[in-house]
């Protein structure tokens, strides 16, 4: 599939940047492109997709073969009309293009106002350096929204995105007016500033470097969307009984699948305990659980990436001597305990099944959570009273509190988390779910207001 | 009297056969010596059910507790009190963390004697004068900064070392700290080159190779087209490591330093050593690091840690007894790599040779969580 010729700029040459400006300029004039016609696009382009041709790429990034085939099933649903109709609705109830007409509230003169929405206009998206097609998920939002995009590419390019888009154009033409593609890199800073300046909003994913980057580069008068980068982790609860194996498998699944790359991963275990014999009890016993999920999904092994998690497991283990922590090892996975003052603390898992559990009773769960606010994402929620996270009730520690769920729910959405779960869904999205707390497409749109 | 000496004051660095006794027996010394001293240190030996009486060949080498070096960047585990300590090294600050490594004045005695048998050995040594240039910025502009690790502040040093080894009749750096970031000094470097060239004496290049790539690049571009005086040097230690993603091929490295300098693979000089494993390795003619008399290499399993047999690619790990401010006895690099007998090379130093192959980490599939996690490390750190 041809790219078109306007598809990848170069944003070091300053006639092609002015014919570009120009270029847009005239494609806003035309009027604001219909959500329609990118749902239809991304429609017909979603019943294309051939999983053969996107394996490889997913396994190279440590997935096991089964969530590599739910990743691409999961990108099919996700570009299919019925999603993308239903999350247009979720997010803007009323319809993207409709407008409502009213009197307002103690109008002086009884005057209709009319509303609407309308894109913001052009979105610089930059994108991180993951191995997936986020950048395309990321334009596709700004088509959906009307909007003109450019799209700057991770470093060393990515032939994933690019093809895909390419593909779209080719489903529906008019789109090859609404996305151009820069390999800008991201320390050319004057390239950098005149992509900024032909935005309207800057969508960045990224580390805060890259944000911070972004605030430094961009004008006051360009909004910044940032989906920066989250930690998500799991909070059990035995209070009123056990949390079940089902529900702890679950989690294990989880850290099996994901290998604890995503945002939504999760990186350890927070215990609601103070007493660390409790806890010790717990690690084992997850230990055996996790070591069950992982042999069930055995996962391609890079040798860089292992051998960079043997050296931290062996560093932990030298630091568990001197320390309060006690690494369990299993084959392929380990659990490090950390007792103590560091339970209180959320730091990263060494990851790739290599997990952590901390005791961190709930009175101090706040407290010892919310210096991480902007970065929590995803808690998964085992207690009693939670249907799927209640055991068998064989007596472990006080009875639950009448309303055990809301209270901790209550807890960990005061900390600054975002998203609660069961262990197995934590890295599952359903239609129209918020990202990171927002309706995202609804900040790549303005709200315009008509008065006579 | 200090086993050490009969092993870092020898003059051929390569004569491992006829020191292996003096080896085992410093080895032996160095580990009695943490062990009494460092309690901490005793814990892990006593973990793993390890004395100095247990070394008593080159098979058992192998048992000595292995550490990797991603423990010294965590954690301080100095033998002597650090009042004791003389020189800090930092790390070359790849990833903004430096490790907690410094010399007693004994250990820097031994590796300063090291470090002249060796370069001695492979001609590094020149009476004539020379003039340089200095892959990095002007020590002086940042020693005095207080943040070594932000500035990769030891690099620098070592470069700036390194110009010690032949008198200097120049030097001319080739980075600029500047408020926005370091910046390339091309213009001083194309002068001082031109200038070079025309004195005619020899010139050494030294520093880390992402900058000399860097810099014979920029030379190209504007159409520098040299022919230096063949005694120059290009002397380049380290990794590419942070410039992974410029990385240049080896062979178009030699061409551009041919077309642009008039240098050949016969002036370059490529060492390997680290932080936390102070002994120096020197690429022969023929592009392999042979394991001088002062460390013996291992190989290891990337998930066991076992050693692996020769020809097999694993984690890289050291044994040498020269630090007897920290126990530096046993570490394991994050470097991968497969050793082969010596022979196997054909260049003429009878050492086993390493190749190294990459190393370890998650390379191009860093996700958002492992970024976060890693943000979240340095905040709570």
């Amino acid at each position: 599939m041809g790219a078109p010729a306007s598809f990848l700029y170069n944003d070091n040459n300053p006639a092609d940047m002015a014919a570009l400006a120009e270029k847009i300029t005239e494609t806003l004039g035309r009027g604001t492109l219909p959500a329609e016609a990118v749902v239809a696009a991304c429609d017909r382009l979603s019943r294309r997709i051939a999983p053969e041709e996107h394996l490889p790429a997913l396994l190279a990034l440590g997935l096991t073969e089964q969530r590599a085939r739910d990743e691409i099933e999961i990108a099919q649903t996700l570009l299919s009309r019925g999603w993308l109709e239903a999350r247009l609705r979720t997010e803007f109830p009323d319809g993207i293009a409709e407008e409502t007409a009213f009197v307002p509230f103690a109008s002086a003169d009884g005057r209709q106002v009319r509303q609407r929405w309308a894109p913001l206009g052009v979105l610089l998206h930059i994108a991180a350096g993951n191995a997936d097609a986020l950048p395309v998920f990321s334009v596709i939002e700004g088509l959906l929204t009307g909007n003109v995009n450019l799209l700057k590419f991770p470093g060393g390019g990515d032939a994933l995105s690019e093809a895909i888009l390419s593909a779209l154009i080719a489903e529906e033409p008019l789109l090859a007016d609404q996305i151009y593609v820069f390999a800008t890199p991201s320390d050319d800073i004057a390239g950098m500033k005149r992509l900024a300046r032909l935005a309207d909003g800057i969508v960045v994913w990224g580390g805060d470097e890259a944000v911070r980057a972004v605030r430094a580069l961009s004008d006051p008068d360009t909004r910044i969307i940032e989906w920066g980068h989250k930690i998500s982790f799991a909070y059990v609860s035995e209070r009123g009984g056990a949390a079940s194996d089902e529900a702890l498998r679950g989690v294990a699944r989880n850290i099996c699948e994901t290998q604890q790359l995503y945002c939504n991963s999760c990186q350890g275990i927070f215990l609601d305990t103070e007493d660390d014999g409790e806890a010790a009890a717990f690690a084992e016993r997850f230990l055996a659980i996790l070591e069950a999920e992982a042999s069930r999904l055995p996962a391609p092994a890079d040798p860089f990436v292992q051998a960079q998690k043997t050296l931290e497991l062996r560093t932990a283990e030298l630091e568990a001597l001197a320390g309060a922590a006690r690494v369990f090892r299993g084959a392929g996975v380990s659990v490090t305990l950390y007792g103590g003052g560091e339970g209180a603390r959320l730091l990263p898992a060494i990851g790739y099944r290599n997990t952590w559990v901390r005791p961190l009773p709930r009175g101090r769960l706040l407290g010892a959570l919310r210096p991480y606010k902007g970065h929590l994402q995803t808690a998964a929620l085992l207690c009693a009273d939670a249907g799927a996270g209640a055991g068998g009730g064989t007596g472990a520690g006080s009875p639950p509190e009448p309303g055990d769920r809301e209270t901790l729910e209550r807890l960990l959405f005061a900390a600054g988390v975002v998203r609660i779960t069961d262990g197995a869904s934590m890295s599952r999205a359903y239609c129209g779910e918020p990202h990171d707390g927002a309706f995202p497409l609804r900040l790549y749109a303005r709200r315009l207001s008509v008065l006579g | 009297m200090d086993a050490r000496a009969k092993l870092f004051l020898r003059r051929d660095p390569y004569d491992a056969a006829g020191s292996a006794e003096a080896f085992l027996c410093a080895v032996r010394e160095n580990l009695a010596w943490h062990a009494a001293r460092n309690p901490a240190y005793r814990r892990i030996l006593d973990a793993e059910g390890v004395d100095a009486g247990m070394i008593r060949s080159e098979g058992d080498l192998a048992r000595i507790p292995v550490i990797p070096t991603l423990y010294f960047k965590r954690n301080r585990l100095f033998t002597v009190p650090e009042g004791a300590l003389r020189v800090g090294a930092a790390s070359s600050g790849t990833s903004g963390s430096r490790s907690f490594v410094a010399f007693d004045a004994p250990s820097f005695r031994y590796g300063l004697a090291m470090v002249f048998f060796f370069f001695l050995r492979h001609h590094v040594l020149s009476p004539l004068p020379t003039n340089y240039i200095v892959l990095g910025p002007r020590p002086d502009r940042i020693l005095g900064s207080g943040s070594e690790e932000d500035t990769g502040a030891g690099a620098a040093k070592t470069a700036y070392g390194t110009t010690k080894f032949a008198p200097a009749l120049h030097r001319e750096y080739a980075l600029e700290i500047t408020p926005s970031g370091p910046h390339v000094n091309e213009e001083g470097v194309s002068r001082a080159l031109l200038r070079y060239a025309k004195q005619g004496f020899p010139v050494r290049f030294v520093g880390l190779p992402p900058y000399m790539a860097f810099l014979l690049s920029a030379l190209r571009e504007n159409g520098v087209k040299l022919r230096l005086n063949q005694k120059s040097k290009v002397i380049l230690g380290g990794g590419w490591k942070q410039f992974a993603s410029r990385e240049i091929d080896r062979a178009e490295f030699a061409g551009l330093l041919r077309e642009t300098l008039g240098l050949g693979p016969e002036n370059l000089l490529e060492f390997y050593s680290a932080v936390e494993h102070p002994i120096p390795y020197c690429k022969c003619a023929r592009g392999h690091f042979h394991v001088p008399l002062y460390s013996r290499a291992i190989i290891r399993d990337p998930v066991t840690l076992a050693p692996l047999p020769e020809g097999r690619a694993g984690l890289l790990s050291f044994v040498t007894p020269l630090m007897t401010s920290l126990p530096l006895l046993s570490v394991v690099t994050d470097d991968l790599a497969a050793l082969r007998p010596g022979a196997d090379c054909g260049c003429g130093i009878p050492t086993p040779y390493f190749d190294l192959l990459g190393r370890a980490g998650a390379g191009g599939a860093k996700t958002c969580a492992a970024e976060a996690a890693e943000l979240l490390a340095k905040e709570a750190g």
